[in-house]
């Protein structure tokens, strides 16, 4: 992860790398015809997207409250996210034109980017210093 | 043995559903209470380090978004509970 320091740029590069990676089973069910997956992807990565743009917000917000504050302000906002994606699935459910499962997966794509990234990247370090021992 | 009948099996499996559910809605509360701690943490960590602020929040960031996927497994598996049966 190189843009640790700044969070601005490092929550771009997430959802950069998380549209590259849903280009594949959005094009897979567009290929397919299967229009409620898609519907469903779209739903959920959407949701998904905004909802992590504003955690960025909230925790920039909870940074100068005092530190009980930020706890109860943090644990409370999770709450009403969680509610908002009670209510996605919910609606991905009883929606017949929208994939509940899609929706789910689309509500997963930026930790599965996350995690594959941060996989990724300790990959590559291991690979570089198992190189720099031969080397030497 | 005791025989039950079809209906009694019914009502059985779907409050058993309905049961699970509940007790997968459990997994929904632990994120809640960990991000507020991190919170409160972060906080901290940024009050005595400031030129750390913008790693502090990173790192949340990034623990955030991951240490939610728990909840969001429980409601899923909650809402299939509940819906399929």
């Amino acid at each position: 992860m190189k843009h640790i320091d700044d969070p601005v740029r490092l929550q771009k590069e997430i959802l950069k790398k998380t549209c590259y990676l849903a280009v594949i089973p959005v094009l897979y069910s567009l290929v397919s015809g299967e229009w409620a997956t898609l519907l469903g992807l779209l739903f959920g990565l959407l949701i998904g997207t905004l909802i992590f743009r504003l955690r960025l917000i909230n925790i920039e917000r909870s940074l100068q409250m005092s530190e009980g504050k930020a706890t109860s302000f943090i644990r409370n906002r999770y709450f009403i996210e969680y509610a908002i994606y009670l209510a996605v699935l919910l609606v991905a459910r009883k929606n017949p034109a929208v994939n509940f499962l899609a929706t789910a997966i689309g509500l997963f794509f930026i930790k599965f980017t996350v995690i594959g990234w941060v996989i990724i990247d300790l990959i590559r370090d291991a690979f570089n210093q198992k190189l720099e021992s031969f080397k030497r | 043995m005791v025989q039950f009948s079809p209906e009694v099996i019914d009502t059985i499996i779907k409050a058993a559903a309905l049961l699970g559910a509940g007790f997968a809605m459990i997994a929904g509360i632990g994120p809640g209470v960990g991000q507020g701690y991190a919170a409160g943490k972060a906080v901290e960590a940024v009050a005595r380090d400031p030129e750390a602020r913008g790693n502090v929040i990173t790192t949340m960031l990034l623990g955030q978004a991951v240490a939610e996927s728990t909840g969001i497994y429980s409601l899923v598996i909650a809402i299939v509970l509940i819906f399929t049966i």
